[in-house]
C-alpha cells in the first residue's frame, strides 16, 4: 500500500507558498507514523511535516522546491 | 525591626574588627612604598580600596544573613567580607597573595571568593547586581532557602547593569536586595555632579520595587531597612533597593591625595565616624562599659593580628601555579 | 521535540538547530539544574530555531524569555551557575557581545580562577555567528578569535548537526563555561541560506563529542585545509574541485577553539606539507594566524610552502550583496590560494 505525504491544509495560516528546507530522512529510508520527516519554510517561519503512516520513503519534491498546501511531496510504501 | 542586644554587640564587634583590619592593612600597604610610592612594592602590592567608615552598611545587612545566603560585593569588599563571615585568615592571606589565601593569590583584594559562605565580589563597577540576581533566581528555581544581596556604590547606579538588573529582578520577583553604599564620591567625582537624582533609592519606583533611604550612616537604620527588605525577599515578595548615606573615611584607594574634597569635609566625616558613635550609643544603652569595650576591642584586634601573622608566615605558591585552576 | 522519534537507525537527519534543541532537551530531562534563558527562547523557540519545542515540554520557568538586557541576564547566569544551576544562556547574535562582555570575560571566564578552582561556573553561552545574507556589519560577524583569545572559557564551533548535538551535550555537562558558537548558515533555517551539508545523520540517543578534539572531515595527502563552522563546507567544496585537478586535499574541522587541537593540525600538515587556513572571522590577530603559528612554532621544516589563509578582510562587514559576497571566503578562493601556493 502507498500513502502520499502531502502538505497539510492547516499547517500555516493563509495561502502562501512554502519551500522545503530540509528532508530529515534520506530517500529510501524507513519511517514510522508520526516521525518528523521534513521542514517547510513560509517566509521566516518553519513548519514540520510528519509521516502519516509507516513505510519506506520516496521523495518527490526535493529540498528548495516550492510547495503549496496539498502538494504531494513524497510517498510511503510498505 | 530593632536589633536585639546580642545583634547590637555583634554588629559593633564586626565593625571594630573590620576597622582594625583596614588600619593594619593601611600600615602594611605603605611598607616599601615610601619615600617613592610604587604600587608594585611592599608586602601588599597593587590597588587597595579601604572601607573605613562604611562598616554600618556591611554589618546592618549581614546581621540578617546566614552562610547559605549569597552576597556579591564590590571592589571595596573587606568590611562586607568580615561581616559575612569570610574566613579571615584565608582572606588576609589572599590580600598578601599567599598560598594559603582563598585562591592562592590568583585573585587579590578585589577578587575575594569564599564559597563556604557564598561570598564573592567583582572589581568592575555595577557588576555585583547581575550575579546576585542570578543566585536569587537559582534559589527560587531550586526551591532552596536563602536570599542574595548585591552591594554597590552610588556611582554604580549610573551603570547600565544597575538598571538592567533591577528590571530583571523585579520582573521575575527575585529574592534579592540591592544595597547602595553612597559614600558621595566616585573616586573624585561628587555624586551631585554625576547623578541626576538626589537619592538613588528614588530610582526604585522606575522598577516597581520599594526604595528605602538610610540617612547618616546609621547602623541601626541600616539594620531595620535591610531586615525588612531581606524578610520581603525571603517571603517571596521580590527585590528591594536600599541606599545608605555612608562615609568614606579613606581615599578612593591608597595613595589618593583627596584634593578634590571640599575644605573640612574629611574632618567633619571623621567627627561623625560611625564606630565611636555606636560605641557611645551602646554605652548609653548600658550594653557596654569601658572594661567590656576594651575586652571586645582587644579580642577583635587579636583576631586580625592572628590573621596577619598567618598571612605573613605563609609561603607564596610557586609562580607556575599561575597556570592552574583556569579550568576545573 | 517529542515527534522526532524513531526512524531506522542512522538515517535520521537533523538540522543544527534541532540538534541543539534535542541535546538541550535530553539534558534538561536528565538534570533539573539545566535551564535556558535568553531573548525569544520561549514560545518562539529561538530566532534561529535552537530552542524549538523546549518551552512546550519544560515550561516558562526553565525556558525563560528575558528582557533585552544581556548584561543582566548573562550576569545572572554567572550567579546561577555559581549557585548550583547549569544555565544555558543565549546571546542572540555574537555581534551583541559589546553590551555584555564584562559578564562574559571578566566574570564567567574568571571567577573559577579567582577562587582558585573552588567556584565552578558551569554555563553554556550559545551565540549565533556569521553572515552572507546581507544583515550588515552588526549582525554578521564571527568573532571566533575574540572569544578564543580570552582565557577561562571553552569555545566550540560545530560544522554539522552530529557534532552540534554532541558538543552541546558535552558543553552542558562541562563544569566550565563553554561558548557555543553556531553559524547561522548551518542552522537549517531556510531564510538564512542553509548549507545542506550541515544537516546530517544524528543519533537519537544522548552522546558527547569531546570538547578540544578536531575531526578530519576528509582525508587527503597533498594539502591541509583547516577551518571551522561554515568554513568547513567551503573547504569540502574546494577539496572536491581540487580533486578534479588530481590534488588530494585533507580537510580538518577544528570543532573546538578552546582547547585547540593543535596536534591534529600538526599531524595533518606533517603529512601534506601544505597548509591553508579558512576563517570567516577577520584576517588579522585571529584563528588563522594562530593555526599557522601552531604549525610554524612546532616544526617549520615540515612546510613545503608558506602557509596561506583565506579569511575575512579587516573591514566592517558591508551590506550590499556584491561587496559582502566578494569579501567572504568561498571554495573558489581556497582553490586559488592553493594555485598561488603551488606557483611560488
Amino acid at each position: 500500500m502507498s500513502t502520499a505525504i502531502t502538505v497539510p491544509e492547516d499547517l500555516w495560516e493563509g495561502d502562501n507558498e512554502g519551500v522545503i528546507t530540509a528532508w530529515l530522512v534520506n530517500d529510501g529510508g524507513q519511517v514510522s507514523q508520526g516521525d518528523l520527516v521534513a521542514e517547510v519554510m513560509v517566509e521566516k517561519a518553519q513548519y514540520e511535516i510528519e509521516a502519516p503512516a509507516d513505510g519506506r520513503l520516496t521523495i518527490t519534491k526535493q529540498e528548495d522546491e516550492v510547495v503549496e498546501k496539498g502538494t504531494t511531496i513524497a510517498s510511503l510504501d510498505d | 525591626m530593632q536589633p536585639t542586644n546580642d545583634q547590637r554587640l555583634w554588629m559593633y564587634r564586626q565593625m571594630v574588627t573590620s576597622r582594625h583590619l583596614e588600619e593594619r592593612i593601611e600600615a602594611l600597604y605603605m611598607e616599601g612604598k615610601t619615600p617613592v610610592f610604587n604600587m608594585a612594592k611592599g608586602p601588599i602590592p597593587g590597588e587597595m580600596h579601604l572601607s573605613n567608615g562604611q562598616e554600618p552598611c556591611a554589618v546592618g545587612v549581614c546581621a540578617h544573613l546566614d552562610a547559605e545566603d549569597v552576597v556579591v560585593a564590590t571592589h571595596r569588599p573587606h568590611h562586607i567580607a568580615v561581616a559575612k563571615g569570610v574566613d579571615l585568615n584565608a582572606m588576609v592571606a589572599e590580600i598578601f597573595g599567599k598560598a594559603s589565601g582563598l585562591s592562592g593569590g590568583r585573585g587579590g583584594h578585589m577578587h575575594i571568593f569564599d564559597a563556604d559562605v557564598n561570598f564573592s565580589c567583582s572589581g568592575i563597577i555595577g557588576e555585583s547586581l547581575g550575579p546576585a540576581a542570578g543566585a536569587a533566581l537559582s534559589r527560587k528555581m531550586q526551591g532552596k532557602p536563602g536570599v542574595a544581596v548585591a552591594f554597590l556604590g552610588e556611582g554604580a547606579a549610573n551603570q547600565g547593569a544597575f538598571h538592567e538588573a533591577l528590571n530583571l529582578a523585579a520582573v521575575w520577583k527575585l529574592p534579592v536586595v540591592f544595597v547602595i553604599e553612597d559614600n558621595a564620591w566616585g573616586i573624585s567625582v561628587a555624586k551631585q555632579a554625576s547623578t541626576a537624582v538626589p537619592r538613588n533609592d528614588l530610582r526604585a519606583s522606575a522598577y516597581n520595587m520599594p526604595g528605602v533611604h538610610v540617612a547618616d550612616n546609621d547602623v541601626e537604620g541600616v539594620f531595620t531597612a535591610a531586615g525588612e527588605a531581606i524578610a520581603r525577599a525571603r517571603e517571596g515578595e521580590g527585590p528591594t533597593l536600599i541606599e545608605i548615606e555612608t562615609s568614606r573615611l579613606a581615599g578612593h584607594f591608597m595613595g589618593d591625595g583627596e584634593d578634590y574634597r571640599p575644605e573640612g569635609e574629611k574632618e567633619g566625616l571623621q567627627q561623625r565616624d560611625p564606630i565611636p558613635r555606636y560605641r557611645q550609643m551602646l554605652i548609653e544603652a548600658g550594653l557596654l562599659d569601658e572594661a567590656a569595650d576594651t575586652e571586645l576591642v582587644g579580642e577583635a584586634r587579636e583576631r586580625v593580628e592572628a590573621a596577619i601573622r598567618f598571612a605573613q608566615q605563609s609561603d607564596f605558591l610557586p609562580p607556575e601555579a599561575a597556570l592552574e585552576t583556569v579550568f576545573v | 521535540m517529542t515527534n522526532t522519534t524513531a526512524t531506522d537507525s542512522g538515517s535520521r537527519k537533523l538540522t543544527i538547530a534541532r540538534a541543539m534543541a534535542e541535546a538541550t532537551a535530553q539534558e534538561m530531562r536528565a538534570d533539573p539544574s539545566v535551564f535556558v534563558m535568553g531573548e525569544d527562547v520561549g514560545p518562539l523557540g529561538g530566532v534561529f530555531g535552537n530552542t524549538r519545542g523546549l518551552y512546550d515540554e519544560f515550561g516558562g520557568e526553565r525556558v525563560r524569555d528575558t528582557p533585552i538586557s544581556e548584561t543582566a541576564f548573562i550576569g545572572a547566569a554567572v550567579g546561577a551557575a555559581s549557585d548550583g544551576m547549569r544555565p544555558i544562556v543565549e546571546l542572540m547574535f555574537v555581534d551583541f557581545f559589546g553590551v555584555c562582555m564584562d559578564a562574559i570575560y571578566n566574570m564567567m571566564a574568571k571567577n573559577t580562577y579567582f577562587s582558585g578552582g573552588k567556584v565552578k561556573v558551569p554555563m553554556v553561552l550559545m551565540t549565533s555567528t556569521g553572515g552572507g545574507y546581507s544583515d550588515g556589519g552588526q549582525h554578521s560577524q564571527c568573532l571566533y578569535g575574540t572569544f578564543a583569545h580570552l582565557p577561562g572559557m571553552k569555545v566550540v564551533v560545530p560544522s554539522n548537526a552530529h557534532d552540534a548535538k554532541g558538543l552541546m551535550t558535552a558543553a552542558i555537562r562541562d563544569d566550565n563555561p563553554v561558548v557555543f558558537m553556531y553559524h547561522k548558515s548551518l542552522q537549517g533555517m531556510g531564510w538564512l541560506g542553509t548549507e545542506k551539508g550541515a544537516t546530517v545523520a544524528t543519533p537519537e540517543q544522548s552522546y558527547t563529542v569531546e570538547i578540544g578534539k578536531a575531526a578530519v572531515a576528509k582525508i587527503g595527502q597533498d594539502v591541509t585545509l583547516v577551518s571551522l563552522g561554515a568554513g568547513v563546507h567551503h573547504c569540502l567544496r574546494a577539496a572536491k574541485a581540487l580533486g578534479e585537478e588530481g590534488v588530494d586535499a585533507e580537510v580538518v574541522d577544528l570543532r573546538s577553539l578552546v582547547p585547540l587541537d593543535r596536534e591534529t593540525v600538526r599531524a595533518s600538515v606533517a603529512k601534506t606539507g601544505r597548509l591553508i587556513v579558512v576563517d570567516e572571522d577577520y584576517h588579522s590577530f585571529g584563528v588563522s594566524g594562530e593555526i599557522i603559528a601552531s604549525v610554524a612554532e612546532h616544526d617549520l621544516a615540515c612546510l613545503k610552502a608558506a602557509p596561506r589563509r583565506v579569511a575575512y578582510p579587516d573591514i566592517p562587514i558591508p551590506f550590499a550583496p556584491t561587496m559582502e559576497q566578494w569579501a567572504l571566503p568561498n571554495a573558489d578562493k581556497i582553490v586559488d590560494a592553493f594555485h598561488q601556493m603551488m606557483s611560488q
